[in-house]
């Protein structure tokens, strides 16, 4: 089965992965601080603008990726809108309990999980593993033995895929039937899992030991084919945070589209 | 001449096991030599070429002794699995990997890339290629490319063409050929037919990793023929022995002129996901015949098979006994498949209840199912193992536990995938010979199969696939040489 990721390089690419991947985890961290929807709302359509236009792979791939997107958002701003807590009631009915606070956190939430996928994503789509690991072994000083193992790892996961697929077909060659409940589940990821491991756990030795034939150690020092360093785009996608971020929290303060400034329960 | 790799009373034992593995075990190679060693399985004969390079101890933990041991400044080492050498998805990765273990410039690479893979014959647009998109054979070349890299005076190979089309395997060894010229080899292999003519002594070891002849390649065949055939080597001339030694009548196409069909497959089409994999115009199997489909890589061979099982989805005419497939309710009374991958098919904890488990599934009496059960152990020698798990049996005794789970209910039609693929010569003839049993009772036997022998041996009928359409039908030729063009061009 050969799948085709192909997609046009962009700006995003090029920046450097390990100074991406240090953005991105600091955005995160400040995405739990961002407490007015206001600000979060314009804070995601920033970054869903460099989802849609930037990471150079088909609209449709884009689209389909942002299915469980929705999904996110409804199942984490629904439990909130129905069970949270709050004083102005809007409706009750039984256990769901909707009033005007719970229905802005839960919105909150919504986004907040949306924001969290489509920085996520847009890291996933623009990186490719192999120079992430170069990356982080250069400016990181990350130890070949890791990324090196990491980088041959993600080389069996298409070749598990692989196998799961002849697995399929095997086991219902053999009549093996789905059987319901607990029991039947438990019995399917054994039918799975156990043949799939071993035969992984076999391959990643062999290439183990075939990478030590090939001189790879731990030791001593090493050149790399792909030299990473920092260039004039991870200036840009700076800049671009740097523009984005204080913009939402200016538009927010100036135009809102709510007049709730603070989600949080009490405050 | 001088010693390029030697070791004196070797001593070495795998953790759990009883006995050592090698006692008191002296060998020496030297500067050029084209050496080739045989043994059956578990005669230790990858663990020797590991010993020989230093990966026993440093890389694979096995407690070894030894009085004194030479290892060369730089070997190489080409394994058998193409899947499990790489570590990096790109072919220039690849290779660079090696470079840069070796602290190469980086500035140097590109025409170091350029320089390996042309001399193994590759080619490519872009050397930023794909490694998943490449076949077996090249995969096997690439690797050879790498060890290149490394600048090798011995070359040690385990078996690498033993996952290996009969197209691929000519490749390889072609470049092997021509690299290796140079070097010390030492190959580790038991399809000998295209390595034979490149060594010049051959080794022999016995189950207990004990030297039984070590000489000139011609010397030893001659003088250890009945060792080799006993061991299930695939020396030259072993299916021409084989033949005239059980003096088996070529097997006879049947009558089918009034025979009911039992596969009639008309303008029938397979689909994986979307795109159309497969189409056959019109083609028959009937009881008693064994079909053979040949083809190169990709041409749809497995396909076509998956395609009777009905696991793909499929549009026309698909008749079993003249019945329409989709009116069966359980083809799996009428068809059984087995896998190329053994272990795949298993899916209970004991060789007995592998064999029993359709037989529960179909509700038989408990009675029935033990007797059903005893007799195929005893057929198909797995006896000794009924309460083995099925991964811990061998190569051949797991190949053998697949064909019996599949065939227990005795299902007129048999769908196999190169059931022979990887299986030594003692394993491959009793495979066949079971099979040939059930073919001469009116089983219908339909199996992908690279072997051209056993086209020319067993088969009565060759049906030939390209680029996914069942181009030939025909009765199997008795003269393999009409054939060989097809396969490998």
């Amino acid at each position: 089965m050969a799948m085709d990721f192909s997609y046009k390089e962009t700006w995003l690419h090029k920046i450097n992965p390990s100074l991406k991947l240090l953005i991105m985890v600091l955005l995160f961290i400040h995405l739990l601080m961002i407490h007015n929807t206001n600000i979060l709302i314009n804070y995601m359509i920033g970054m869903l603008a460099l989802y849609l236009f930037f990471t150079g792979h088909p609209w449709k791939r884009l689209l389909v990726i942002s299915i469980p997107f929705l999904l996110i958002f409804l199942t984490s701003s629904t439990s909130m809108i129905f069970f949270g807590k709050g004083e102005i009631t809007w409706a009750k009915w039984g256990l769901v309990h909707i009033t005007e606070e719970s229905f802005f956190r839960g919105l909150h939430l919504g986004f907040r999980g949306i924001s969290f996928a489509i920085l996520g994503i847009v890291f996933a789509l623009t990186t490719r593993p192999v120079y992430l690991f170069y990356s982080l072994m250069q400016q990181f000083k990350l130890k070949p033995k890791y990324a090196y193992s990491f980088m041959a790892a993600i080389r069996l996961i298409p070749l598990m895929i692989e196998e799961m697929q002849t697995l399929h077909y095997a086991l219902q060659v053999r009549g093996v039937q789905g059987e319901r409940g607990v029991n039947g589940f438990y019995r399917k990821i054994k039918s799975y899992s156990i043949p799939l491991l071993s035969q992984s756990i076999r391959r990643a030795y062999r290439i183990a030991v075939a990478m030590e034939a090939k001189r790879f150690s731990n030791h001593g020092n090493r050149t790399y084919f792909y030299r990473l360093g920092f260039s004039k785009f991870d200036v840009i996608f700076l800049c671009y945070l740097l523009v984005i971020i204080p913009l939402s929290y200016v538009t927010a303060t100036h135009f809102p589209y709510f007049s709730i400034t603070d989600v949080r329960f009490g405050s | 001449m001088t010693t390029i790799a030697s070791m004196t009373n070797m001593r070495l034992k795998f953790p759990g096991v009883e006995s050592l593995l090698f006692e008191d075990f002296s060998l020496s190679f030297e500067k050029g030599e084209k050496v080739l060693i045989l043994g059956p399985s578990g005669s230790g004969k990858s663990t020797l070429l590991q010993v020989l390079t230093g990966l026993i101890p440093s890389a694979v933990a096995v407690p070894m002794k030894a009085d004194a041991l030479t290892i060369p400044e730089s070997w190489g080492f080409l394994f058998q699995d193409p899947d499990a050498q790489f570590c990096m998805p790109y072919v220039d990765e690849e290779i660079a990997f090696v470079l840069e273990n070796l602290q190469i410039p980086r500035e140097e690479m590109e025409q170091y890339i350029d320089h390996y893979l042309h001399q193994v014959g590759l080619r490519f647009d872009d050397n930023h290629t794909k490694i998943q998109t490449l076949s077996g054979g090249m995969k096997q070349r690439l690797a050879i490319a790498s060890v290149l890299a490394l600048e090798p005076e011995l070359l040690c190979l385990d078996e690498p063409t033993a996952m290996l089309d009969p197209e691929g395997t000519k490749l390889v060894w072609d470049t092997i050929k021509n690299v290796g010229n140079d070097k010390t080899v030492v190959i580790v292999e038991h399809k000998i037919e295209q390595v034979v003519d490149f060594v010049d002594r051959v080794i022999l070891l016995d189950e207990n990793g004990t030297i039984i002849a070590d000489g000139p390649k011609q010397q030893v065949f001659d003088q250890y023929k009945h060792v080799l055939i006993e061991q299930g080597i695939w020396y030259p001339g072993v299916w021409e022995d084989y033949m005239q030694d059980k003096s088996r009548h070529i097997p006879q196409s049947v009558n089918t002129e009034d025979a009911k069909p039992a596969v009639h497959l008309s303008d029938f089409s397979a689909f994986r996901g979307k795109v159309k994999a497969l189409q056959v115009e019109e083609a028959r199997a009937h009881p008693g015949e064994w079909v053979t489909i040949l083809g190169e890589n990709g041409a749809g061979k497995s396909t076509l098979l998956l395609a009777m099982m009905n696991l793909l989805k499929t549009t026309g005419t698909y008749k079993i006994f003249e019945q329409d497939y989709k009116r069966i309710k359980h083809l799996a009374e009428y068809v059984s498949f087995v896998f190329q991958n053994p272990e795949f098919q298993f899916v209970t904890n004991s060789v007995y209840e592998e064999i029993a488990f359709s037989l529960h599934l179909a509700k038989w009496e408990q009675e029935k199912i033990a007797r059903r059960v005893d007799e195929m152990l005893k057929l198909y020698y797995l006896e000794d193992y009924r309460h083995t798990h099925p991964y811990q049996l061998s190569m051949g005794q797991k190949r053998r536990l697949s064909v019996a789970a599949s065939i227990v209910k005795e299902q007129p039609i048999i769908l196999l995938d190169e059931p022979t693929f990887g299986q030594d010569a003692k394993n491959t003839f009793a495979i066949l010979e079971q099979l040939e049993q059930l073919r001469a009772q009116g089983t219908t036997i339909i199996m992908v199969t690279h072997d051209l022998n056993i086209v020319k041996n067993f088969a009565t009928k060759v049906w030939r696939m390209e680029d996914g359409e069942l181009v030939m039908e025909s009765p199997a030729p008795n003269d393999i040489e009409t054939l060989q063009p097809a396969v490998i061009s």
